[in-house]
């Protein structure tokens, strides 16, 4: 991965190859819900994301994928640090029936 | 309208074909992405951020009934109902889905429609003036010349892989209503002395991070030389051009770093060296597409319409006729302009029923022709002045209506953060709080003519920098922060805007602007001087308070 390592705690996405959906790794595979997301707190996680990024990056299931910051909430949800992930897990704000939070799964983000 | 002839049909066919192959073998795994992003890109799909979309080709933007209710099919069928019409006259698809997508080009390839060159670095979508065959002082129609070139550049093995995309604009009137000024090319139909067409042509315009106005290469360039010395243009810039450097990499850079004068001498060098002969057009050839183009049978009508002007006692009809017609040539007849505007609304979005309802009206009402604006409008272009009060109640049962044409709430937006992939802020949500302000029809009336235009990154797809208002959207420290600018301007007298002041944060820019336009009505000589005519007259410093948060002028609307 070109570039520097964004700092901890990371998760790590991509869009799905057939459809274009935001997707993230859940450490066994893809999954449409951050929660489902693994969240790597330490340099042993970050380095697993890592290896599962380098994996995918030229070719497989998913498309562009990077990882990216985020804080945890107090019930341990992840909430992405920046207004453009937030944006990006929920879907457009302008367009509240597309996109996943059209699929009402994501009440702790918010801008 | 041009129709496709045997090759048309057959290399769009076999187009699609070679990209079903494509999206099979990026599927089954025989294609890296990287491989695959190159050949999805030139045929118009894009991955975005939270999905893949899809722009399709309109070329300088007229289509038909029958293409408008088939863009309004593929939105139902493979999309969410509803598409974007964007400042390069096209439409954008949000939410096509990769599997889904040959199938989309079969169904736009059924009305003569593709995405070819919609996306990567090759010569785009050719755009010309949306009042084209309609306007008074046109010289000639500019969609055969927009036509040609589009023939000519589509899938030009030289210039398939230029060192950046490549934009070129036409009009063919005295006002220019394309914003050559700010295309890689810009042509402006003119006569001689004698009174032979030729073509004024500009090189270097552009927005992006390094807004230009083009400069002038030749006054006058005969019409048969067109495409030969389009060529030369081309051929100096693909092997000069920078290509270590993206951002470096559009002619612009390359007409500011040699200088004009020496850009100009390297392309007249070129130029004499073109076996003319082996790229220029016959004039069969050229007649055989203006045809195409031929006027519909107007009907001898007189200038004025008993229908309409009784209609016109109604104020709300009365409103839009003001804001939303524009003279016709024919007697009797109006270009009428529908707004995809509405108070609130993200600028540019049309549903597919609304789709629906224009294709209708084109074809009953507006000879089966429609167009699409770089103002992101869409405009019905011979509509008979009797006929304007039933299309207008048929527009108000669509919400279609919106009197605002050229007014402050006929924002251009680009997407933004909530759709695109390099945004560095959201520019829909900004357009929407705007437009909400200056939703009083009285006083969007009182302000008159006013451009406001919003990108969401320093590409400026919104056309920030001709914006009478620009705003651009940027993340200051994981923020987004807008930069105001005044006195752009995109047509006869070209302008870049200049910046008004530090950048302000996103719930701050609906009360400024307001701010801005209250300093012009107080300053303004009387309602004939232009909000930008204002700005060139007295300059930027007294609109410069405005950006500073303070109570408002005025009570909100």
């Amino acid at each position: 991965m070109a570039g520097k390592r964004p700092a901890l705690p990371l998760v790590l996405s991509a869009s799905d190859l057939l459809d274009g959906d935001v997707v993230f790794h859940t450490g066994a595979g893809w999954d449409r819900s951050l929660s489902a997301a693994l969240v790597a707190t330490d340099e042993a996680g970050a380095q697993r994301l890592e290896a599962a990024l380098a994996e995918v990056e030229s070719g497989g299931p998913v498309a562009e994928p990077f990882l990216f910051t985020v804080t945890l909430d107090p019930s341990g949800a992840a909430v992405p640090n920046h207004y453009r992930e937030r944006i990006r897990v929920c879907g457009p704000t302008v367009r509240h029936d597309f996109g996943p939070q059209a699929r009402e799964e994501l009440s702790h983000v918010s801008l | 309208m041009y129709r496709y002839d045997e090759f048309d049909e057959r290399l769009v066919r076999e187009r699609i074909a070679q990209f079903r192959e494509m999206v099979r073998r990026r599927i089954d795994g025989s294609l890296t992405e990287e491989e695959f992003t190159l050949l999805r890109q030139m045929n118009g799909l894009y991955l975005q951020l939270h999905a893949y979309m899809l722009r399709v080709a309109i070329p300088y933007g007229t289509l038909s009934g029958r293409q408008m209710r088939q863009l309004a099919l593929i939105a139902d069928r493979y999309d969410r109902g509803y598409g974007h019409f964007t400042t390069r006259q096209n439409i954008q698809y949000n939410w096509p889905r990769l599997r889904d997508v040959p199938d989309m080009l079969e169904l736009l390839a059924d009305v003569e429609m593709q995405c070819i060159q919609t996306s990567g670095n090759c010569i785009r979508n050719v755009t010309a003036d949306h009042f084209a065959g309609v306007a008074a002082d046109e010289i000639e129609d500019p969609r055969p010349t927009a036509e040609l070139i589009r023939q000519w550049s589509t899938l030009h093995p030289e210039f398939s892989f230029l060192p950046r995309k490549f934009k070129i604009a036409v009009t063919g009137s005295a006002v220019d209503r394309a914003a050559v000024a700010v295309h890689d090319i810009g042509l402006r139909i003119v006569a001689d002395a004698k009174g032979r067409i030729g073509y004024r042509v500009t090189v270097g315009g552009g927005l992006g991070r390094t807004p230009m106005i083009g400069k002038p290469v030749r006054e006058f360039l005969p019409r048969e030389e067109l495409l030969p010395y389009l060529e030369a243009i081309l051929r100096v810039y693909n092997l000069e051009g920078r290509r270590d450097n993206k951002y470096k990499a559009r002619v612009k850079i390359l007409v500011h770093e040699l200088g004009t004068e020496a850009f100009v001498a390297r392309v007249e060098e070129e130029y004499a060296r073109i076996d003319r002969g082996a790229v220029e057009v016959d004039a069969a050839e050229v007649a055989r597409i203006a045809a195409y183009f031929a006027p519909p049978a107007f009907e001898a009508l007189p200038a004025r319409s008993e229908a309409f002007e009784k209609a016109a006692r109604d104020p709300d009809f009365a409103r839009f006729a003001r804001t939303n017609l524009f003279p016709h040539k024919a007697p009797g007849y109006t270009a009428l302009t529908v707004s995809l505007k509405p108070i609130g609304a993200p600028p540019g979005d049309a549903t597919s029923d609304q789709m629906r309802v224009l294709a209708d009206l084109a074809e009953r009402f507006s000879a089966d022709e429609l167009r699409v604006t770089h103002v992101q409008n869409i405009v019905l272009p011979h509509v008979r002045l009797d006929d304007v009060p039933e299309v207008w109640a048929a527009l108000v049962e669509a919400g279609l209506a919106t009197a605002n044409s050229g007014l402050v709430t006929d924002i251009i937006s680009c997407p933004g953060m909530d759709y695109c992939k390099l945004a560095t802020a959201r520019s829909i949500p900004i357009a929407q709080e705007i437009s909400r302000r200056f939703a009083d029809p009285e006083r969007e009336r009182a302000i008159g003519p006013l451009g406001i235009k919003i990108s969401g990154c320093i590409n400026a797809c919104g056309h920030h920098h001709v914006g009478a208002i620009g705003i651009l959207g940027l993340d200051k420290a994981g923020v987004e922060n807008y930069q105001i600018t005044l006195g752009g301007e995109p047509g006869d007298l070209a302008s870049l805007g200049e910046r008004l002041g530090p950048g302000i944060d996103a719930d701050e820019v609906p009360a400024a602007i307001e701010r801005i336009v209250d300093v012009y009505l107080a300053l303004r000589t009387d309602e004939a001087e232009t909000f930008i005519d204002t700005v060139r007259r007295v300059g930027l410093d007294p609109f410069k308070p405005a950006l500073q948060p303070q109570e408002p002028v005025r009570a909100a609307a």
